[in-house]
């Protein structure tokens, strides 16, 4: 079935609409967006169960987005008087006038941009699922978390927990202005399972999962799947090693390819950065960062997992990019107001965390193209190096393009055989036109991996996925 | 939420089968300016009220189920009942041992935070941010301010009722510096209560001379094992560590084996730690005086020279640990050390004041982060160095980390000035 439309936002939009009317009589340009995105959030240990009604991306809001004198002035909200819209148009008049009334005290003046243009347009975007979340029958759910949680730990050596997770969110979107009538909704999920081990010197933590633009029915195998996977990533950690720190040849397995998507040339082209000259991208495009074996897109369109939506928070069309083209920076992704002052088109990347946060240029989907060459050919040119698979965390440098990329763990490869050795964690670090232009051989598989958050600097968390290949490539570990 | 809504949500409440309720009604006002250069990009209002509430029911075998969920603003009765029914059902699937909700008590005698008007602390903020001196050597490059008044009250089905407002702001601040040959930047992230602006411009004209020496670093030496010297907001990560292997939940769930009374190490050599719980810090983002489950908090000892003295956290994993009275505490100090900042900035070291992402995984104590500004203090010389990276387990290092007498606060965190940790892995790095 399509994902039904809100109901609280059909009855919503006339409102929405008469505000519109009232607000344009006073600014050049009057865009809300409004959201009614319901879900449910399942956390299942032997030690403790977890169940609520809210997810990272539940909300139920609106903010309308103004331009007056070449600056523009947002007002988020979630309480209105439906029968005196008039009311909530003063309001946000008022807040307008104090807030400009402290500014020219201050003596700041605005960055002139221009006007958004209003183009007519009509959608109505409905995408598939099998069920709702809203609907799902919790109980089975719960009980093979459960059943699963009681084998896992049965199963698993010195754990100490096993936590099931799974949350899905059926995103609802009305995007209005004086000429656009944009409406979508989908769903999504993502589900993990994390298993803590201790010997009493060191405590790990194991951890896979799974994450699509589907309903709840991605849950349906997903667990017994991962069960397994996940008690053998523990006792690899457990029996891991330190990294001497040093420069090494590695293979990265799809997530840590996406991972370094995102770090590198993911946050490196968020044009908002080009705006402000905080990134080195601007000065690089039509230039070589990378091996002619490199290829990346960006886009809601480039791949369908958690965020591929079919318009952004701005009311632009989802689109995919052509980042890096063998090797060469293309282009960036942009969102509406930054491309009005670079002089370019919007790419769809225009996101907030939610109604009452501001839009940034935000990443959708991230991934390396595929290439021609076998995992098994990889090991097997590399004399001492490591296999990097699962990911913590990552952090960008667009303005001086290093990179961070701390991952669960290596396994070690010797004379082209992989020898069982496992090193953890390990912290990757490098200069990103090194890494990339380092990369050597591009397996043709790809995987992609939506479980993750993102943040810009440190907070506007957003739902992302990256992904890739296999990629041999050099880079220091520590 | 207005209170004719919020008694309608209490009847509802009250016939609904529940066998306990929690309601938190948290109202927003929000102003946010963002800045380029000195010039406004944009500007907004946020005038937000969210109420969470959680609904109990009775269990089997001394369980109980809960669920929770955020009701509209907006909700009429039909609204707030299906929400509370849904609840209600979702939370036959949670059940946990039993325990009891917040009870009332009487407030405690400490004096509630003054909370200034947003349009006052916007004021301050932009007069500090925008009027920083630039010359060509270094400037803003863009700023993000962030001032919120929150309204918060919390309610419960045991008779609870208490409401508490404070002032929140944040300020994110890119700094630039530059030279004929390059220009760099430097990230800050300023919380606080209200706008301390001769404390922000101390910092921000401490970033720019931190900018200027990036400028000529070097890339940092692989110099194997070495003392790290944390001197700047990275070193919250460490004392984060020891909070949360303090904290109820993470005893409960068995992340935590230190035990009261027993020393958390054996190795003799290092600084004791010492650290309480605070109801308020000066001018603290935290000094809202209960917690998020409606209990006063108050001023206790959790480790008293490295031994724990009180595990404290949520209210469910306390009662589990056989703790009646615990609490969330929303500020921490850590007593300063046995010798002053000098002392420890002594000998072969390497001080890192920037980098991309420190963080210490407080499960695994796993301690990692890329070096964007370092000074290697060795034989003598100092070395200014970026790249590469710092890594190691805070297992190894407890036994003999040092801190200054000195302490420094980081919003809702009293920390000492200078904290130095004992062989660290650092792995060198390219010059970027």
């Amino acid at each position: 079935m399509r994902a039904p439309f809100s109901n609280h936002l059909n009855e919503a939009a006339p409102r929405m609409r008469a505000l519109i009317d009232m607000l344009g009589e006073d600014f050049e340009y009057v865009s809300i967006l409004s959201t009614d995105s319901v879900g449910f959030a399942m956390r299942v240990s032997p030690r403790v169960k977890r169940l609520s009604r809210e997810t990272m991306t539940t909300e139920r809001g609106h903010v309308v987005r103004l331009y007056r004198d070449q600056c523009y002035f947002e007002y988020a909200f979630n309480e209105f008087d439906p029968d005196h819209i008039e009311a909530k148009a003063a309001e946000i008049r008022a807040a307008f006038d104090r807030q400009r009334e402290v500014l020219k005290a201050a003596g700041i003046g605005a960055y002139e941009t221009a006007c958004l243009p209003d183009e007519p347009e009509r959608l109505d975007a409905a995408f598939e699922t099998e069920r709702l979340p809203e609907t799902e029958d919790l109980s089975l759910l719960a009980e093979r978390f459960e059943r699963l949680a009681r084998q896992g730990m049965e199963k698993g050596r010195q754990l100490v927990d096993l936590t099931l997770s799974a949350q899905s969110t059926h995103i609802c979107k009305l995007f209005q202005t004086k000429n656009r009538d944009l409406r979508q909704s989908y769903v999504y999920s993502e589900g993990s399972i994390a298993a803590v081990a201790s010997d009493g010197n060191q405590v790990r933590m194991a951890y896979d999962g799974v994450s699509g633009r589907v309903g709840p029915e991605l849950f349906g195998q997903a667990y017994e799947d991962k069960l397994d996977e996940v008690l053998k990533i523990s006792e690899d950690l457990m029996r891991a090693e330190r990294v001497v720190p040093g420069t090494y040849d590695i293979i990265t397995a799809p997530d840590v390819t996406g991972l370094i998507a995102h770090e590198a040339f993911g946050h490196g082209v968020e044009m908002d950065m080009f705006v402000k000259r905080r990134a080195l991208g601007a000065e690089y495009l039509n230039r070589r960062v990378g091996s002619p074996l490199v290829t990346m897109h960006e886009g809601a369109n480039c791949a369908v997992d958690v965020t591929s939506y079919a318009f952004d928070d701005e009311g632009t069309p989802a689109g995919d990019v052509t980042e890096i083209d063998k090797g060469i920076l293309k282009t960036g992704i942009c969102d509406a107001l930054s491309a009005l002052r670079l002089g370019t088109k919007p790419t769809g990347n225009g996101k907030r965390e939610n109604f009452e946060h501001k839009v940034y240029t935000r990443m959708t989907n991230t991934v390396f193209d595929s290439g021609s060459d076998r995992l098994e050919d990889m090991i097997a040119s590399i004399s001492h190096g490591y296999l990097l698979r699962g990911i913590d965390s990552g952090m960008e440098d667009p303005k001086h393009w290093g990179i961070q990329c701390i991952v669960s763990r290596g396994y070690e490869i010797r004379d082209g055989r992989l020898t069982g050795k496992v090193i953890a964690p390990v912290v990757m670090t490098g200069y990103v036109p090194d890494l990339l232009n380092s990369v050597s051989m591009v397996s043709p598989d790809r995987e992609i991996f939506g479980t993750g958050g993102c943040g810009k600097g440190h907070k506007e968390w957003v739902k992302v996925a990256d992904g890739g290949p296999y990629l041999k490539a050099r880079a220091n570990l520590g | 939420m207005k209170q004719d809504k919020i008694d309608v949500l209490l009847n509802e409440l009250k016939t609904s089968g529940a066998s306990a309720w929690e309601i938190t009604d948290r109202s927003e006002t929000g102003w946010e300016f963002y800045l380029i250069g000195s010039m406004l990009d944009q500007h907004r209002v946020r005038d937000v009220n969210h109420v969470r509430l959680k609904v109990y029911s009775e269990g089997s075998e001394g369980k109980m189920g809960s669920a929770e969920g955020e009701l509209s603003p907006m909700a009429d009765r039909k609204e707030m009942a299906e929400t509370i029914a849904s609840l209600l059902s979702a939370s036959r699937y949670a059940q946990n041992p039993q325990w009891t909700l917040t009870p009332p008590a009487k407030a405690p005698e400490s004096v509630p935070t003054a909370c200034p008007e947003v349009d006052k602390v916007s004021a301050d903020y932009l007069n500090a941010v925008a009027h920083m001196p630039r010359d060509e050597s270094a400037d803003i490059n863009s700023s993000e301010i962030f001032v919120t008044k929150v309204t918060r009250r919390i309610l419960n089905s045991e008779g609870l009722d208490v409401t508490d407002t404070y002032p929140v702001s944040m300020a994110e601040i890119i700094v630039n510096a530059r030279n004929q040959a390059h220009e760099i930047e430097l990230y800050r992230m300023f919380r606080s209560g209200s706008c301390d602006a001769t404390g922000l411009q101390a910092r921000l004209h401490k970033a720019m001379r931190y900018g200027q020496d990036k400028l000529v670093a070097k890339p940092t030496p692989a110099v194997g094992a070495m003392d790290l010297v944390l001197s700047t907001e990275a070193a919250l990560e460490v004392y984060r560590w020891y909070i949360s292997h303090l904290n109820t939940a993470f005893k409960y769930r068995g992340y935590s084996d230190w035990e009261l009374g027993v020393p958390i190490t054996e190795e003799p050599g290092g600084d004791r730690l010492t650290l309480h719980t605070r109801v308020s810090l000066p001018n603290s983002s935290r000094n809202c005086r209960f917690d998020d489950e409606g209990a006063w908090t108050r001023d206790m000892t959790l480790m008293k020279d490295n031994v724990p003295q009180a595990f404290c956290g949520p209210r469910q994993f306390a009662q589990y640990l056989g703790i009646s009275d615990s609490f969330i505490p929303g500020n921490y100090a850590v007593d300063g050390g046995s010798a002053g900042s000098a002392a420890l900035l002594q000998g072969d070291y390497l001080e890192v004041v920037e980098f991309s992402s420190f963080q210490i995984d407080e499960v695994s104590g796993d301690m990692a982060g890329e070096i964007r500004l370092g000074y290697l203090h060795q034989d003598g010389q100092v070395m200014i160095v970026s790249g590469g990276s710092v890594s190691g387990n805070m297992s190894d290092f407890i036994g003999s980390i040092r801190f200054s007498r000195e302490t420094r606060q980081y919003d809702n965190y009293l920390i000492p000035a200078v904290t130095r940790l004992k062989n660290v892995s650092v792995a060198g790095g390219p010059d970027t």
